[in-house]
């Protein structure tokens, strides 16, 4: 304790606290900085880890996979006649009464869950013999895949397989096959009714593998696996790795994130680098963008995957995308416990190598204490002597921040029974310009509450951050970058001569940390699948189909904030400070 | 072709001598069905003694076959008033097992029902289960018991000596029954058929206790099935039981083992003085197979895909080298029963009065024929009686295997499935469906564990059938019986009778929180979740029949086990720093800035150094 004495003597001695406070940005920049770099060192050999099986019990690839020779042809059998529905242009309801059939004939307990709002979704379980009838598995089809293709392969493959797995007596859990029309709202629905409605049921679900496949080929090329679930969840670890492992021993290439063929070789630190921030970006718009099947298990504590076969020619044959599914089955139905071994929250940095929470944990936690500290500097840097944080600036800067925050939920809800886009632009676009347009300084923003003002918005975003870093990294992390420009915002004061260039530079940091130009900007960018206006209309209905919250944290999280930051730059009537009565002294 | 001959084969050796052996008569019917107070009896062929078995076959909708064993034995009659000291009481047992006998005597069981059941029951393509479902009890292990005892904590301990012993003679967790898994059903178990069946009480002051328990999921495996066999007379060498072997009995679709004994007194009014009683004792066993299943796992115990030649596709669909549509399961099989049990039924039971009777119920459709050496004999009764000490095998053929015998129509299907997500709460929903035109009145019998919290005031019936949508719970349920968990010492029942409108789907659904359980409390297999026991649907009307939904797992917030070895290192440090800092502040003096610098200033060695050199200057004069 002596040498802390020490120390702590020799501070107090130069006077660093005062000097470090009033050096609170230049700290806080520094944090950000630091932050990065520590995101960006995970690709470094030697920061990331190998993955590993956990859960000694799944086994993956240990038994022989027997989906080959002649049951080939019985897909081959069943693709024919889906075909024939295309054909035909069959309806959903011909479609699955003519697969009911096909079920039944080897065994299946089927029923059609009708919704009229979602489109009818046929499944059915087959009771396994040896199993307690208490957990399932489910293998889900949906009859269009997330691009919209008809996915007959996937459906061929699916039926082979149950009528396969129906000839195994080796099931320890029940097995449910899906047929549901999309592998968003439809396929949703029916996990919810699964969970509330229905009446045939096959006990607590443990995995879900979603098939994509849209082709009528033969063959593939390779294997796209997606895992991301929403609001942050992801799939365990381990099942992730059970279905990579075994794709890769069927001899198949995976690509994840939706990285091209081409790349999926790479290896080096800026394709890991890459592979990890697609995967953010893919986990920040879970559920927005393009979905492919995998999400709809997400909040019942479903571990799902989707593996997607790619392209049409190869030299891998649909049997072998068969015996991965297999497979995975055969992992999974070892299991004696639901998984819990591995990680829930991790980033991957190619099919073989991820990193667990612990380390970019950090890198969240220190963006929230950026803000943190912005908003301490915003308490303690002020011309207007000692801070007192309990005063009436504080109450009023409560009341408006609850008024903000009650105004923004208005809005969140308002927009979601009149989705417009066009005029949530033009709203954010006024209130970016206001604080410039006002000339004359507004006499009730005193210059102390505008402080206290921003006190408030910062500790408001770091808080919002510091809650949502655990459960959502990926948005989190997106959400505390794109809103910096707003740390940058300095308040105008009436008594600088009216500047200018403060004002379009505040206008400026503005507009990049507004979340909605911010999204926009960001999904126009990074994403393909999200163009223009799109975003707000996905946002909107990944709320609705899927009860993913991402447009709420947008709107409450993070625009109340900002919100609280532009009122600050509206000019402000003057007081006498502290400074300038000491220089009236 | 081949088929086609042997079939007319088998019959002309039906024909021709079939009928020249069809069935003796049974041996004595009077004997057989009233074999009360009998002892033994001395005939021709050596001592017989009260013991009978049957097989029933029966074959069930898309190739499945219900076989059923069935074996009745009794007791040495014994005088209830006699105490066991007496100079000229001895213990005998014939064919009854020595192991169960004093069991129920020290115990004071009246009444005992051992259930092993597993596998999936389907029941709208079987129909009801065998012995109406009075014979089968829910996956896993069921115990249910009428004890006579003077309170109920006598009874209890009894159950639990019960329990206890019952557990050694199976090998199964049935010790793992302790006051938290123990219920005292009410309304279900037929309470009426109690009182009528006039349960002796061998103490007039004591009271009869009815109390059931079941370990949900329980595996059920060989050493479950041994002891059994190890019960009966025949200990599974001869007669019927020879054909019983756990490979094959635990690779079926579903099995069933259950025990009943049942205390019987010749005169229940005179019993107390001079009224000799005597336990009957039955035990099933069922199970249900897939034929062409276990006819393919003979032939490859692996289902590799089959060869080009065997499969069967679709002629109506296109086929060829390349791509075949599956037809639909073949109708035509043949069997026999060493196919499926992997053994013969080596001779008869010697013990008995009656021969081991075999019995298949069939429509016109099927053949059966017993199998004696080699030659194969039919009856007209499709039942056959085993007289003789040497092999005999059971086979049977059909070309539409699809037709069956008359299936008796299920009253009503239950189903029960977990509602909600989350750790710390959920629902049950139980779907009744009566498909029949009859009002079905029945008993519901739930026991849920404490750790489920249940709120009664959520529980909500919705009717799915326009025509009944305005049925209430109260229109549904005409009474019930409630008793609320007390943690770690009593489960919740809850007991209903209720009437199901004709043709009607009713849903019940509640909602439950979920208790934290104590650290300890977890089993090695926490994460795996906890098993729910069925719920037991007992109709009461039009027909008696009895049924069980299946088990669920319940999910608890379950911890990570590592933790407490995180949580005493950092509660550690902390208690290190609070303390360091304690220490601290009580053992030194508190001082401003300026006084420590003296202080500091004072204590330096250059400072006590100069004023050492100041002294001596000073002593020096200088």
């Amino acid at each position: 304790m002596g040498l802390l004495t020490n120390l702590h003597r020799k501070v107090i001695v130069l006077g660093l606290v005062p000097k470090f406070l009033k050096q609170l940005p230049q700290v806080a920049k520094l944090l950000m900085l630091i932050s990065l770099i520590m995101i960006a060192i995970i690709p470094m050999d030697g920061q990331y880890r190998r993955t590993y099986i956990s859960e000694n019990a799944l086994m993956p690839s240990q038994a022989y996979s027997y989906f080959r020779e002649s049951e080939w042809n019985i897909v081959r059998g069943y693709r024919s006649q889906i075909e024939e529905f295309v054909k035909n242009n069959a309806t959903a309801k011909e479609r699955n009464l003519e697969v009911e059939s096909w079920l039944q004939d080897f065994g299946i307990k089927t029923s059609i869950y009708h919704n009229e709002e979602h489109q009818d979704t046929l499944y059915g379980i087959l009771h396994t013999p040896r199993g307690d009838g208490t957990e399932a598995i489910v293998l889900s089809i949906p009859w269009y895949n997330g691009d919209d293709e008809f996915n007959v392969g996937g459906a061929a493959l699916g039926i082979g397989l149950l009528r396969y797995f129906s000839r195994w007596p080796v099931w320890s859990k029940n097995l449910i096959i899906v047929f549901s029309e999309n592998p968003r709202d439809s396929l949703r629905a029916w996990v919810e009714a699964y969970h509330t409605s229905l009446d045939l049921t096959g006990g607590s679900i443990e995995a879900a593998i979603n098939i994509d496949y849209a082709s009528d080929s033969d063959f593939l090329d390779y294997v796209e696996i997606y895992y991301d679930g929403l609001n942050g969840e992801l799939p365990n670890l381990d099942l992730l790795n059970v279905a990579i492992k075994i794709t890769q021993h069927e001899g198949m290439k995976v690509s994840l994130n939706g990285q091209p063929k081409d790349t999926i070789d790479d290896d080096g630190y800026f394709p890991r680098l890459k592979t990890m921030l697609l995967g953010i970006r893919d986990s920040t718009f879970a559920g927005v963008k393009r979905v492919h099947g995998n999400e709809a298990f997400s909040g019942w504590r479903i571990q799902a995957v989707t593996l997607k076969a790619c392209g049409t020619e190869g030299n891998i044959d649909i049997t072998s995308f068969g015996r991965v599914s297999e497979g995975i089955f055969r992992a999974v139905n070892n299991l004696l416990e639901k998984f819990h071994q591995s990680f829930f929250f991790y980033l991957i940095l190619a099919p073989r190598n991820f990193v667990s929470i612990s380390s970019y944990l950090p890198s969240a936690v220190i963006i929230s204490v950026v803000y943190a500290t912005f908003s301490l500097d915003a308490l303690v840097n002020t011309p207007f002597g000692p801070p007192m944080f309990f005063n009436k600036e504080s109450l009023l800067s409560l009341m408006i921040l609850s008024i903000t925050l009650a105004s923004s939920y208005f809005l969140s809800q308002l927009f979601i029974y009149a989705p417009n886009p066009g005029l949530l632009i033009g709203l954010n676009i006024l209130l970016t310009i206001v604080p410039y347009f006002i000339r004359k300084p507004v006499s009730f923003f005193k210059e102390p509450l505008t402080y206290r003002i921003r006190v408030f918005g910062y500790l408001y975003m770091s808080l919002v951050l510091t809650s949502l870093l655990v459960i959502n990294f990926p948005l989190a992390f997106m959400m505390g970058i794109l809103s910096f420009p707003m740390t940058l915002v300095q308040t105008q004061q009436s008594r600088y001569i009216a500047n200018m260039s403060i004002a379009i530079k505040n206008m400026l940091y503005l507009t990049l940390s507004n979340p909605f130009f911010a999204i926009l900007i960001v999904s126009n960018v990074i994403d393909s699948d999200l163009k223009y206006l799109d975003v707000f209309y996905d946002l909107i209905l990944a709320w609705n189909d899927l009860s993913c919250w991402t447009w709420f944290l947008i709107c409450i999280g993070w625009f109340p904030a900002w919100l609280l930051i532009a009122m600050s730059t509206i000019k402000s009537s003057q007081v006498t400070s502290v400074e300038d009565e000491k220089k009236q002294q | 072709m081949l088929c086609n001959t042997m079939v007319s084969i088998v019959h002309t050796l039906l024909f021709l001598i079939g009928l020249a052996i069809a069935t003796e008569e049974p041996l004595n019917n009077a004997e057989g069905t009233n074999v009360s107070g009998q002892k033994f009896r001395i005939m021709e062929t050596g001592i017989q003694y009260p013991y009978e078995e049957h097989l029933n076959i029966r074959p069930l909708p898309h190739n499945h076959l219900l076989t059923s064993f069935e074996f009745e034995m009794n007791s040495e009659p014994f005088f209830p008033g006699d105490s066991s000291l007496d100079f000229d009481t001895y213990d005998h047992y014939t064919v009854f097992p020595k192991a169960i006998e004093p069991l129920l005597r020290r115990t004071d069981v009246k009444q005992l029902h051992l259930r092993f059941t597993r596998g999936y029951w389907d029941s709208e393509e079987w129909g009801r289960l065998p012995h109406d479902g009075f014979k089968s009890g829910g996956s896993g292990v069921e115990l249910w018991a009428l004890i006579e005892g003077s309170s109920k904590e006598d009874a209890f301990k009894k159950w639990k000596t019960l329990a206890n012993s019952l557990s050694g003679s199976f090998c199964a967790s049935i010790n793992f029954i302790d006051v938290s898994k123990t219920n005292y059903p009410v309304l279900s178990f037929n309470p009426q058929d109690r009182e009528e069946q006039g349960i002796p009480l061998f103490n007039p002051t004591n009271n009869l206790y009815l109390m059931h328990a079941s370990l949900a999921n329980e595996p059920i495996c060989t050493e479950n099935l041994t002891p059994l066999l190890k019960l009966l007379p025949s200990k599974g060498k001869s007669g019927i039981s020879s054909l019983l072997d756990g490979h094959k009995l635990f690779d079926s679709t579903w099995h069933n083992m259950a025990i009943d004994v049942k205390t019987k007194c010749v005169d229940n009014n005179h019993y107390l003085n001079n009224g000799e009683c005597f336990f009957e004792m039955e035990a099933n066993v069922d199970v249900v197979s897939h034929i062409p299943s276990v006819l393919a796992r003979n032939k490859n115990p692996i289902p590799k895909p089959l060869g080009g030649e065997d499969l069967y596709c679709d002629l109506s669909k296109p086929y060829d080298g390349y791509q075949c549509f599956p037809s639909p399961e073949t109708t035509e099989i043949q069997f026999s029963l060493s196919d499926l049990f992997g053994k013969n039924i080596s001779g008869s039971n010697d013990l008995s009065f009656t021969h081991s009777r075999i019995c298949v119920s069939i429509t016109d459709n099927w053949l059966a024929t017993i199998k004696m050496d080699e030659g194969l004999f039919g009856t007209d009764d499709n039942c056959f009686d085993l007289t003789e000490n040497r092999n005999y095998d059971i086979y049977m053929e059909s070309g539409s295997t699809n037709e069956v015998a008359q299936i008796d129509d299920v009253p009503i299907y239950v189903s029960r499935s977990l509602t909600g997500y989350g750790q710390d709460h959920g629902g049950l929903r139980t779907v009744f469906s009566n498909p029949t035109s009859k009002p079905v009145r029945l008993s519901y019998y739930e026991s849920l564990p404490w750790f489920m919290r249940i709120y009664l005031s959520t529980l909500e019936m919705e009717a799915t059938s326009e025509a009944h949508k305005n049925l209430t719970l109260n229109d549904i349920v005409e009474s019930r019986y409630y008793m609320p968990s007390i943690d770690r010492k009593r489960s919740t029942q809850l007991e209903f009778i209720m009437t199901i409108p004709a043709n009607c789907t009713i849903s019940l659904a509640y909602e439950f929180d979920k208790a934290l359980l104590h650290f300890t409390e977890y089993p090695p297999d926490a994460n795996h979740g906890f098993e729910i026991e069925s719920l037991i649907i007992t109709i009461l009307e039009p027909v008696p029949y009895q049924l069980r939904t299946a088990t669920l797992l319940v999910y608890l917030s379950t911890p990570d086990f590592s933790m407490p070895y995180n949580v005493i290192i950092i509660s550690s440090t902390i208690m290190g720093l609070i303390f360091g800092t304690l220490y601290n502040l009580i053992t030194k003096r508190m001082v401003t800035m300026e006084e420590a610098e003296n202080i500091l200033a004072t204590r330096s060695i250059k400072y006590k150094l100069m004023m050492l050199r100041q002294r001596i200057l000073s002593k020096l004069g200088l």
